[in-house]
């Protein structure tokens, strides 16, 4: 790249080609910026104009879909269900007087969010020793293999995952046939709230520890030797130092472990042997056996409600950690830019 | 274990029982697939494990499952549009929110991640809902579009973190030595986010091949993507073919991982 814009004398040997290839590259070039001086000049010249705008057309028009389908599900939620029409346009609260009193809605709903928060508590614990020695980590090869251990599994997508957990938990599985082996009796954990919990732990682990490291990062090492300086133990330069600088990581791991988990549908399936469905599962039936539109989309407007709501509050009261986008934002780093 | 044998470094030694957990953890997070790759090995005809004996007779089977043959395709097909359609969107995006002075940037924001924060799920009932008024479910290419959708803000945290990370007195350089806009862009710009456009690009096609839920609720049989043709095979099947197909998906996560290594250094995947 350096030599492109490099006139001055060079081996004869590689001039021909060269020099030729690079002629055309200027002479594309110049004819681009013939095009674009051909163009209202307007359009380039100031930083604040409508190309800003434009280039923010396609994301805008992605999410749109999202966006406009919010809008659609609160519509749906007031409408009417009929079991041969699906949808009639009579607007009524039905839906929602069945979606907050509902027995049945409201068990799912409550697991849902236990078994989330323990999930979110589980993997920010224990995400953080394995993103603190990724961190610090001077061996190359152990950095390595303790970020491949966190991405191997976050590649291989959630169905793998599941079914790996249903080979190990299942009522014939591993762990059974090891304890029929050691002749300590079945344990019965598939189908449990256990099952959806250790499922969903290892599914949810790697966000966490992805989060975490780029906050842990930005730790100036020399504050924690100076912890141990003045006789802090590792335990308390952990409690004192480590852990409070790396709020923001913390913030963005819970947030991001909480709301997927709240939104999982597969490990539910697998492992909870349909007696511990979560949300998803719920709606999933509702919308795609009984084909009820509106009270689907009642419930998928709740959970949305619910989730926003805790996430806005941790926002609030905590800060946005590091999900924010621009470097406008007090704590910046979209996962951790230098 | 594993990790304290390898390490020499002072970290392990400073902190054992940290590095034990760790050591542990490791072993944890590779378990299940660990498990469905010695499986898939399985010479019986049904899921036993450990396995009575072994041998590749599964993976022999693969070319003649249709089933799922099809469904990967469909996989790959809908991975690759969800790449095309999310990186240069991604990239624009990117590039407008940051570099340019546009309103409302903070609410831009929050509308652009909106993909991450509305819950999968409802992303399913969304997308089979607008779709489904469209006339666009059971295509391919609409879950490929769908997929490009839901992982935006995975393009976008890959692209932000590098476009932030540009030195300006780098561009106003080459601007002082005559170099046009458009020159700056093409030669000094792009060459510096190019390694969140390549990290991006892999976690597009990545992600959309691994997708599930939504694909999900807008396919249905006959162009189901592999994670949903996996689903509805599971469930009552003891077949270990099950097992040999999925450890497909094992393998190319860690192919990913060492592509990624090469061409980016893992590293700079965290950016994303």
């Amino acid at each position: 790249m350096a030599s492109e814009y490099d006139d001055g004398p060079r081996g004869d040997a590689s001039r021909g080609w060269d020099d030729r290839w690079l002629r055309l590259k200027w002479r594309v070039m110049d004819g681009v910026l013939e095009l674009k001086g051909a163009l209202p000049s307007g359009l380039f010249r100031s930083r604040r104009n409508g190309l800003g705008y434009a280039f923010l057309l396609p994301g805008v028009v992605l999410v749109g879909f999202l966006f406009a389908g919010m809008v659609l599900l609160l519509q749906y939620s007031f409408l009417t269900y009929d079991p041969y029409e699906f949808i009639i346009y009579e607007y009524t609260l039905e839906n929602w007087v069945e979606a907050l009193t509902n027995d049945a809605f409201r068990t799912v709903f409550l697991r849902t969010l236990k078994l989330s928060l323990v999930v979110t508590v589980l993997s920010v614990v224990f995400g953080f020793p394995y993103a603190y020695l990724t961190v610090r980590a001077e061996s190359e090869l152990l950095r390595k293999s303790l970020l491949a251990g966190v991405f191997v599994p976050f590649f291989t997508g959630t169905i793998v995952r599941a079914y790996g957990w249903l080979i190990i938990l299942g009522k014939r599985g591993l762990v059974n046939s090891v304890a029929t082996g050691l002749g300590t009796g079945r344990v019965d954990v598939f189908g449990t709230e256990t099952a959806v919990v250790i499922g969903l732990f290892q599914l949810m682990l790697p966000f966490a520890i992805l989060m975490l490291v780029p906050a842990i990062r930005t730790i100036d090492r020399s504050l924690e030797r100076a912890a141990v300086s003045l006789g802090a133990d590792r335990l308390r330069t952990f409690r004192y130092v480590v852990v409070p600088l790396s709020k923001p990581g913390i913030t963005a791991a819970s947030i991001v472990v909480f709301t997927i988990s709240m939104a999982n549908f597969a490990i539910p399936w697998f492992l909870g042997a349909g007696t511990v469905d979560f949300m998803a599962n719920f709606i999933h039936s509702i919308l795609l056996r009984s084909s009820n539109y509106p009270l689907a989309s009642a419930l998928s407007v709740a959970l949305v409600m619910v989730t926003s709501t805790i996430v806005l509050a941790v926002f609030y009261f905590v800060g946005a950690g590091t999900m924010g986008l621009t470097v406008e934002e007090d704590t910046i780093q979209g996962g951790g830019g230098q | 274990m594993t990790v304290s044998r390898w390490a020499t470094g002072k970290v392990v030694r400073d902190h054992p029982f940290l590095s034990a957990i760790v050591a542990l953890e490791l072993v944890f997070l590779a378990l299940p697939s660990l498990i469905v790759l010695v499986t898939s090995f399985s010479g019986g005809e049904t899921l036993a494990f450990p396995p009575e004996s072994l041998s590749v007779r599964w993976y022999a089977a693969i070319p003649g499952a249709s089933d799922y043959i099809g469904a990967f395709a469909n996989s790959i097909y809908a991975a690759t549009l969800c790449t095309a359609i999310a990186v240069p969107a991604g990239v624009l995006t990117a590039i407008g929110l940051i570099r340019y002075d546009v309103r409302f940037k903070n609410l831009t924001q929050v509308y652009l991640l909106l993909p991450f924060t509305v819950p999968l799920v409802v992303s399913g009932v969304i997308l089979f809902i607008i779709f489904g008024r469209l006339g666009w479910l059971d295509n391919i290419w609409a879950v490929g579009l769908a997929l490009a959708i839901i992982n935006l803000p995975f393009m976008l945290w890959s692209v932000t973190s590098s476009v932030n990370g540009i030195d300006p007195s780098i561009e106003n350089a080459a601007k002082s030595l005559g170099a046009e806009e458009l020159q700056t862009f093409v030669h000094v710009t792009f060459p510096q986010i190019l390694p969140g456009v390549v990290t991006g690009a892999l976690l597009m096609f990545i992600l959309g091949l691994n997708e599930f839920i939504v694909s999900l609720f807008i396919t249905s049989s006959g162009i189901y993507t592999l994670p949903v043709q996996l689903y509805t095979s599971i469930r009552g099947n003891v077949s270990p073919l099950i097992a040999a197909v999925s450890s497909v998906y094992v393998l190319v996560a860690m192919l990913a991982i060492v592509v990624a290594d090469r061409v980016v250094g893992l590293q700079r995947l965290l950016h994303s």
